[in-house]
């Protein structure tokens, strides 16, 4: 089997080489048959990362101790849930991990557009071939997953006494999101892969007009979405598991994921400059150029050991392979726009600085400027080694103070920006447009400061956050509200109608809203209170409403773990409310310790109790309690932005359009520009998807 | 960086500098902006300060920003809270810590002081935020520095956008009276399909 899976990943490494061979041969010769047998090796490798995946989960699954990557990451009490799981656990099996999401990728983009973009697809198919063989260089020749333990000694047996059982996974992987999670990531990381593949491949085909960006737009609202799934979902996970009652403590390998992520945003919101006015044409190319190197970064700072601190940087031998690609992949890039960028000329114009365009101009300032604040924090201690040669850190508080008021500016904006007309906007519509909304806002913020939200961020927050809301509620009234005029229908199926009549753009309000929750839950923040005390059986402790008593301790045990466990009840102004079980397990495969948190979870506050193991001074029990408000706002965000993402990819209901194309842009735009504009209308209904 | 009037009104602000007399000098743009922001974090804390003002002695609150010397946690000694392991709350180390600065507290000296003495002791890795002086300054201005000079370029940018708008006004084809009523009513018809595609 270790053979076969081996021998899968080599000839795929094979297939990905010829593809990216035979494509370049087949571009430069125009043979459609080069071509077509490039995407096809290009497809195979598909099958034979799968093949190479399947061996490896089998050896999972049938508890081979032979493989020491499965002697590292599993051992045989290990529920199957997490065998699976265990792929990606270590350094071997992630790499194998990415190169297999890509040729997933690679697969559906090639398998897709089998005919269509005939002119455009050799190159992606040569890009995305080019990406997988470094990957599938690393999985066969430095990081390869199918390593067997050393054979038998010159007695015959087998050395390393815990090979019949394995190590284990690392605990703090145990744990349902952490199953998730990282997929999730991965399918960011590599999903940026297909909008770079096609802005490269449009760039070094000279491949007319905005039609790559047309092509990629749902690729990368689906990249941007699971990397946003994925950055919560590692939030959640280190809420729930780590018991420290945080979720982001700015560490490399966090900020990290979040980098691609603001840049994807950012590359989100200006290619809609591109396609309704032609403008920005090297800054999308660039931007999304950025994006995907910061994927890489990102997947080098996790991946080469350099995972618990950034000072290990030049250590990993990994790390150097990552930094070549970095280099290479800077190198074709920058290549490819000196070479064609007479082809990204754009026209240029700007009507009023009070429009929807300089808006987006904004919007991307803030988000480069938030991304290089914490690019900038992340790589600073290396940068000070090397210039004093001393290292100094820089912990959360720095990546706090300077990214908390360029959060607050980007919250702003989002309730600004969609409001804003292209070209121009009256003074008047923007008194119309704002005034109740931000008159809501104030008020809010009054509200909120009665009620004891005392810290001016939070503050600024809450009232940003209302005027958003209110922004984007009034945009959806408004138009139901006409639609509703005119067909009699109630206002909520007009809401319904006018959603579906431009998923797009309404589909972008709602994820508007769901960063919204998620800003507000991190305004509790400064609220938080916590507790540590020592607690024995019939003990209580008091922290705000509640008041917690020690019923119990007791130990369970089970073939994965073994538990001490607390039994608390919780009071709330004097009545029982609820009991809560914190544990702390003893994983046998590896003898590590974690705690499990009990969580009260409530949309006001969210009760969190850790049992943090007997004080080493006295011996006695110690309960840790906090009380962290707003946090389930956070979640329940991300979950709204998964939906209105899902909403923006549906494809619009089309009725009316088919009858009046031309109403599909603003009148007074096409009154502007009449003779020009017939033709922008018609690209845009043949491009439109 | 000098220390600004401001900075004196709160003992507690996390901006104040390590070193009163700096040889760094930076451009008056910056310095603004630093003492925007400082002012601002000044505000954030002290807004803060009633709501926890009676359980947060001024120890708890140095405890944050210096780093536990244990090896084993990246976390402050006023957060140490070590997941696992035997025991998940501050190790040996941050209590040690904890009780020195309490220690430094209680014989009066000012936060600078308490801080400058856990930086002979432990090295310049010990304090949480880069210290704003000398190379390490440049933590704290690039983030405001670069940002403005993305704004002064995109300003430049517009600048000429406009320049091309004005070269090149919209024209086109008369349009006559009617087909403009007709316009703007089919306009007015047709939410949701103002903007976008």
């Amino acid at each position: 089997m270790d053979i076969l899976g081996s021998f899968a990943l080599l000839l795929a490494f094979l297939a990905a080489v010829y593809a990216v061979l035979a494509g370049i041969a087949g571009i430069i010769t125009r043979r459609t048959l080069l071509t077509k047998s490039a995407r096809n090796a290009g497809m195979a490798v598909f099958v034979l990362v799968t093949i190479a995946v399947g061996c490896l989960e089998y050896f999972f699954f049938t508890n081979d101790f032979s493989i020491v990557y499965v002697v590292e990451h599993s051992n045989r009490a290990l529920p199957g849930f997490y065998k699976f799981a265990a792929l990606w656990a270590g350094q071997e099996g992630s790499l194998l991990f990415w190169s297999w999401l890509l040729s997933i990728y690679a697969f559906l983009v090639l398998f897709l557009n089998r005919k269509r973009h005939p002119e455009l697809m050799p190159y992606v198919g040569v890009v995305l071939a080019g990406i997988q063989t470094f990957f599938l260089t690393l999985n066969n020749f430095v990081a390869t997953p199918f390593r067997v333990l050393a054979g038998p000694d010159g007695t015959g047996v087998m050395h390393l006494a815990k090979m019949s059982e394995g190590h284990g996974l690392t605990p703090l992987l145990q744990y349902p999101e952490m199953v998730i999670h990282p997929p999730m990531l991965y399918l960011g990381y590599t999903g940026f892969s297909v909008p770079f593949a096609f802005a490269l491949a449009a760039l070094l085909g000279r491949y007319p007009g905005e039609k790559w960006i047309h092509i990629t737009r749902r690729w990368t609202m689906i990249a941007w979405c699971f990397q946003s799934v994925g950055i919560l979902l590692g939030a959640h996970w280190a809420y729930a598991m780590l018991g420290w009652g945080g979720y982001w403590a700015w560490d490399p390998v966090e900020n990290a994921s979040l980098l691609p992520w603001i840049t994807g945003t950012a590359f989100l919101h200006s290619v809609m400059m591109q396609e309704k006015r032609g403008m920005m044409k090297i800054w999308n190319v660039w931007l999304v150029f950025t994006t995907f190197m910061l994927c890489i970064l990102g997947t080098m700072l996790t991946r080469s050991g350099v995972v618990s601190s950034v000072h290990a940087f030049a250590q990993s031998s990994i790390g150097s392979w990552f930094v070549g690609f970095l280099i290479i992949t800077f190198v074709v890039c920058f290549a490819a726009y000196w070479k064609n960028r007479d082809y990204l000329r754009s026209d240029n114009q700007l009507d009023s600085l009070v429009s929807r365009e300089s808006s987006f101009l904004f919007n991307n300032l803030i988000l480069l400027a938030a991304c290089f604040a914490v690019l900038w924090g992340t790589l600073f201690p290396v940068l000070s080694e090397w210039v004093k040669g001393s290292k100094i850190s820089v912990g959360a508080p720095f990546f706090n103070k300077v990214n908390v008021p360029i959060a607050l500016f980007l919250l702003l904006l989002t309730g600004v920006g969609p409001l804003l007309a292209w070209r121009k906007t009256s003074f008047d519509a923007l008194k119309r447009n704002f005034a109740w909304p931000f008159a809501g806002g104030l008020l809010a913020g009054v509200i909120g400061f009665i009620w004891s939200f005392r810290d001016i961020y939070s503050l600024l927050c809450l009232i940003l956050g209302v005027f958003v809301t209110l922004t984007i509620a009034s945009e959806f009234f408004r138009g139901a509200h006409v639609i509703s005029a005119r067909d009699g229908t109630n206002i909520f199926t007009s809401m319904g109608e006018l959603t579906m009549r431009n998923t797009r753009r309404y589909g972008g309000y709602v994820i508007h809203f769901g960063m919204v929750l998620i800003f507000i839950g991190i305004a509790g923040t400064p609220f938080n209170k916590d507790l540590q005390k020592e607690m024995g059986v019939g003990e209580s402790l008091r922290i705000g409403p509640y008041t917690i008593l020690c019923q119990n301790f007791d130990h369970l045990d089970n073939a994965n773990y073994e538990s001490d466990r607390a039994t608390l009840e919780v009071f709330k102004n004097g009545r029982s409310d609820m009991m809560l079980f914190p544990e702390r397990r003893l994983f046998k495969a590896s003898q590590v310790t974690e705690t499990m948190v009990a969580i009260q979870s409530s949309p006001l506050r969210d009760l969190y109790v850790v049992y943090a193991g007997q004080s080493p001074e006295s011996g006695r029990p110690v309960i840790h309690a906090y009380l962290l408000p707003l946090i389930k706002w956070i979640w329940f965000g991300g979950i709204v932005v998964v939906l209105g993402t899902g909403l923006a990819l549906l494809p619009n209901r089309r009725t009316v359009l088919v009858l009046r194309p031309a109403t599909e842009r603003s009148w007074a735009d096409t009154l502007a520009e009449s003779a020009p504009a017939i033709g922008a209308v018609a690209r845009r209904v043949e491009g439109h998807d | 960086m000098t220390k600004f009037p401001n900075s004196r009104t709160t003992e507690r602000a996390p901006h104040q500098s390590l070193c009163p007399q700096s040889r760094f000098s930076v451009s008056s743009v910056l310095r603004f902006s630093l003492r925007a922001v400082t002012l601002a974090t000044i505000l954030a804390i002290s807004a803060a300060q009633p709501a926890k003002a009676q359980d947060t002695p001024r120890g708890k609150a140095l405890g944050k920003r210096v780093l536990c010397r244990c090896g084993g946690c990246e976390d402050s000694a006023g957060l140490c809270n070590h997941p696992g392991g035997t025991f998940s709350g501050p190790c040996e180390t941050a209590r040690g810590m904890q009780k020195d600065l309490d220690a430094h507290v209680t014989r009066g000296e000012s936060d600078d002081q308490i801080l400058q003495a856990m930086v002979e002791q432990y090295g310049p890795t010990v304090l949480v935020e880069p210290p704003k002086k000398g190379f390490d300054l440049l933590a704290w201005i690039m983030p405001i520095a670069v940002p403005l000079i993305a704004l002064v370029l995109v300003w430049e940018v517009v600048r000429r956008w406009r320049h091309n708008a004005t070269l090149a006004p919209a024209g086109g084809p008369q349009v006559s009276a009617e087909f403009l009523a007709r316009a703007r009513q089919e306009a007015n018809r047709e939410p949701g399909l103002e903007h976008d595609e």
